[in-house]
């Protein structure tokens, strides 16, 4: 099967620098995920890769092929476009049967592989249909199903979920994992919801500022983020970040916070100023006086859990979490507790360093 | 608002719309008036008063039209030339305005603001050279001939490329990883997704075609090559001071394009409204 | 993208070389052609001998390009404002109508404008016939005296002009309703709490949002009454013709009648020059009043 090779490439619109020498290796059925920002270059990076945008420098390789030259129809990969991009005028059926023929297949094959899309997709009553006639759920389903019939060795998936609302893009989201299962091929995806990416990828691959800023599983990417950037990014809610001063010796180390608070910490760092970063989860409610106060300004109940932000005394901001019954109220004194292990610290390059 | 200005709203309202019905029905009198004399005898077309409907309903200056007359004839003329020009201007402008709106290729710029500025110039001063061309070429009194100097419709064009700007980009990029090549993004997809314009563009120019007058009665002299839309005035002792038979030649040759409005009102008014460069 | 240019050459030259090739043959051509025979002395086939600028200097003092010049001026007067406030009242009072009534009686207003000019020449020289038109009887019953509307030069043009009106309105009526969906409902909703009467909301609301349109039509209304022909010629039949000159049917006339190909292109360029001077003109115009905004 296929490996997809990006090597250094890059790319630039005008002068401007939009992919900058860029290198990933996916490996056959793998699922990828490309998450970042608008503006980071990920659907760039997917379209060049699809052979909708050129490759200025770099080589690309697809199933051992050298591909950065082949025209998007020959690099034997399939996409399915953000609008879905259906032929309007043509049955769900030509819609999927386009691409073969345009490739010549006989006919016996291509009604063969549409019946099996449709099968795999449960939309063989939807055969004889016109896009206009489809559900933005169903139409996403032929979108998928023309990707499909190809038989492609990397599906690309530009935002596919975008254009659902938000119950139909949780059932699709599953199915998406299910049929990744099932076909057990290579995808691509390109998202800016970290929940598509954290649920759906087998590494994720985040992008920032046209470079990669991270390459890693969900779990790697959301507990040793390699950046400030990535820290902040992935998560929700997204972590807490405050000022802190270092010092102490060797791992043994105290972060003294802004309002005078002190937190021990084993990390190996010289002292000096860094930025803490501690994801909500890690800040405790805690019912006994502890090191850090905050006083409550905002209290979300999201019935399983509760979500407190706080203000410390020198005015920075606070998310902590507690139980789904929290008793805290707006204006309440509350006492945190730091899971000490969970503790990131970023330096003045926002490169990150965790906690042990 | 109390329930006397509601009142009163729906009164001037009401006349308002009385008024616009009943100037309809007069606007389009003279129409009923030429259709319904041509279906009275001679006689009683000339009688010194008026008459709504005729007393004896008769067909014989329809028969005499389409027996004694060349009117079938200029009737083919007119199909065959109207539906040259349209088929003509409609291809070469479509796929023009494709090339025009999808394609780069050096003059393309060039090409466009000569088109949008031949949209300004009239074609009735260029009567006098088409004239010479047409003659110089051995087509005056021919199909051809008539048909070749109204192949200038420059809107046409125009109204292509709106449209094929209009279509996402996305479906061209859907139809390159399909593996479609240029001919079949134009075929299979640009061209059947805008049918609808097509069809407009089609009848309309379809009926300025069938319903041009100075051209086809400078390149024709002999009466068998005359269009309907000459022939019926120019032809003299055709139907001599017969009025109703002048009149239901007039209604022959009317009804084709009359017929093509009411089954296309919608499709009509589109391509018109388009042409004027109002989107529809 | 990635693009293949040779071959995206290649197919673009090809689509648009039969458009190119109609193009020069029947327009850039011919243009170029009338210009170059402006300047000769030649019948209309054949050979001429170059005369500079004397068919166009002979112009001024030539009695009959004046009668062609001023009587289109004339014609274009009768039609163009009266015309084009005649389809916005007929647009206006459309507009407030629905459904099948209303496209019922859109069509018996458009429909003239779908007839060849021979149906609407034969249906009015009919109706106006002076002495069995129904249009004689109604003047009878008025106590007016019957007039040959289409040999008297007094009542030609303003007859031709009522006709082309009738003709032609339909076009402009359905400009004027495009124009008129266009504007939101609901700014006639605010102007109806506000209590705004019928005709103030027409004069601030309905009249400056339809401008654009207004000044469309008018302006196709103007290029489009500058080359009138077919009705004056058709009218003209068996009356006065050089009465009733307008400029097209005098490039017809020394092209077709005089055999004289130069005088002709000489009339045909100023023709071409004052169409090409007011759409020049206009689009100025329009750029100005979209600045504005």
């Amino acid at each position: 099967m296929s490996d997809i090779v990006l090597n250094s490439v890059s790319k630039s619109f005008g002068g401007v620098r939009v992919i900058d020498g860029i290198s990933l290796d996916v490996p056959s059925g793998e699922f990828v995920v490309f998450l970042g920002p608008s503006g980071s270059g990920k659907s760039t990076l997917l379209r060049m890769i699809a052979g909708l945008e050129t490759i200025d420098e770099g080589s690309l390789t697809i199933g051992g092929k050298r591909s950065e030259h082949l025209a998007p129809g020959q690099r034997d990969v399939a996409m399915v476009f953000q609008n879905y991009a259906l032929y309007p005028h043509m049955t769900v059926r030509d819609n999927m049967a386009f691409g073969l023929k345009n490739i010549r297949m006989d006919k016996a094959q291509i009604a063969r592989r549409v019946q099996d899309a449709a099968r795999i997709l449960e939309m063989d009553a939807l055969l004889d249909r016109r896009p206009a006639q489809l559900s933005g759920g169903q139409r996403q389903r032929v979108a998928i199903g023309r990707a499909i019939v190809k038989e492609p060795a990397a599906f690309l998936f530009d935002e596919p979920l975008s254009n659902l609302d938000a119950a139909l893009r949780v059932r699709t989201r599953v199915e998406l994992a299910e049929l990744h299962q099932r076909m057990q091929s290579t995808m691509i995806y390109v998202t800016h919801d970290q929940t598509e990416a954290m649920t759906l990828a087998d590494r994720i691959v985040i992008l920032n500022n046209c470079r990669i800023e991270q390459i890693g599983s969900p779990m790697d990417v959301y507990l040793k983020p390699a950046s400030r950037f990535v820290a902040g990014f992935v998560g929700s809610p997204g972590m807490n970040f405050i000022k802190a001063e270092l010092s102490g010796e060797g791992e043994q180390q105290v972060a003294t916070l802004g309002n005078g608070s002190k937190v021990a910490l084993q990390i190996d760092l010289p002292p000096g100023t860094y930025e803490l970063g501690i994801r909500p989860e890690a800040v405790q409610v805690s019912q006994t006086p502890a090191a850090t106060t905050g006083k409550a300004a905002v209290v979300e109940r999201l019935g399983d859990r509760t979500l407190v932000h706080l203000h410390l005394d020198d005015g920075s901001a606070l998310v902590a979490l507690d139980s789904g019954r929290s008793q805290i109220r707006s204006g309440d004194t509350v006492h945190l507790d730091f899971d000490t292990t969970q503790l990131h610290l970023f330096d003045a390059d926002g490169i990150a360093h965790h906690a042990k | 608002m109390t329930p006397n200005t509601i009142k009163r709203i729906n009164w001037a309202g009401g006349i308002v719309t009385v008024l616009t019905v009943v100037i309809a029905v007069i606007w389009a009198f003279p129409l009923y008036w030429g259709i319904i004399s041509s279906l009275k005898p001679e006689n009683e077309v000339v009688r010194p008063y008026i008459e709504l409907w005729p007393d004896t309903l008769t067909f014989e200056h329809y028969w005499f039209a389409l027996t004694e007359t060349q009117i079938g004839t200029w009737y083919i003329n007119s199909i065959v030339t109207s539906l040259g020009v349209t088929v003509l201007t409609v291809s070469t402008s479509m796929f023009a305005g494709y090339a025009l709106s999808q394609l780069r290729f050096p003059g393309r710029t060039v090409l466009w603001w000569l088109i949008l500025a031949s949209f300004m110039v009239p074609t009735q001063v260029l009567i006098i050279n088409h004239f010479v061309l047409m003659a110089n070429m051995s087509l005056l009194n021919s199909w051809a001939g008539i048909i070749l100097p109204q192949l200038i419709h420059p809107v046409i064009i125009i109204v292509y490329k709106q449209f094929f700007d209009q279509v996402p980009k996305d479906y061209r990029e859907a139809a390159a990883m399909d593996n479609a090549s240029e001919w079949n993004v134009l075929f299979k997809i640009y061209i059947p997704m805008n049918w609808g314009v097509t069809t407009a563009l089609s009848i309309v120019t379809f009926i300025w075609a069938w319903n041009a007058f100075l051209w086809p009665f400078l390149a024709v002299t002999r009466t068998e090559m005359m269009t309907i839309t000459v022939g019926i005035t120019q032809v003299f002792d055709a139907f001599g001071v017969y009025y109703a038979r002048q009149l239901s030649a007039a209604v022959l040759a009317g009804v084709p394009v009359a017929l093509a409005y009411l089954l296309f009102q919608r499709r009509v008014t589109q391509a018109i409204t388009l042409s004027a460069g109002i989107k529809g | 993208m990635l693009r293949n240019t040779k071959k995206e050459w290649l197919i673009g030259y090809i689509l648009v070389a039969p458009f190119v090739a109609i193009y020069g043959l029947i327009f850039v051509y011919p243009t170029i052609d009338m210009f170059l025979l402006s300047f000769q002395d030649a019948p209309l086939i054949g050979a001429g001998t170059y005369v500079g600028v004397d068919n166009y200097t002979r112009l001024p003092s030539d009695r009959r390009f004046d009668t062609a010049f001023w009587n289109t001026v004339y014609f274009v007067v009768l039609t163009v404002i009266p015309g084009t406030f005649v389809a916005l009242g007929i647009a206006m009072g459309v507009t407030r109508l629905s459904g099948r009534i209303q496209s019922l009686v859109l069509a018996l207003f458009f429909l003239p404008y779908i007839l060849p000019v021979s149906v609407v020449y034969r249906i009015w020289d009919w109706t106006m016939n002076f002495q069995f038109g129904i249009a004689m009887h109604v003047l009878d019953t008025l106590g007016i005296d019957r007039v040959p509307v289409f040999q008297t030069s007094t009542w030609f043009m303003p007859a031709v002009a009522f006709v082309t009106i009738w003709w032609t309105c339909g076009f402009s009526v359905l400009l004027f309703l495009a124009g008129l969906r266009a504007i939101p409902q609901d700014i006639y909703e605010a102007a109806s709490l506000d209590n705004t009467s019928g005709w103030r909301t027409f004069r601030h609301i309905t009249w400056p949002l339809l401008w654009p349109i207004t000044a469309l039509v008018l302006t196709i209304q103007l290029i489009l009454q500058l080359k009138i022909f077919d009705q004056v010629y058709l009218f003209s039949q068996g009356g006065r013709p050089n009465d009733n000159l307008v400029m097209v049917y005098y490039i017809f006339q020394r092209a077709f009648v005089n055999n004289q190909g130069g005088r002709a292109a000489a009339i045909a360029v100023v023709l071409f020059i004052m169409v090409i001077i007011i759409a020049a003109l206009n689009f100025q115009l329009m750029r100005m009043s979209e600045r504005r905004k």
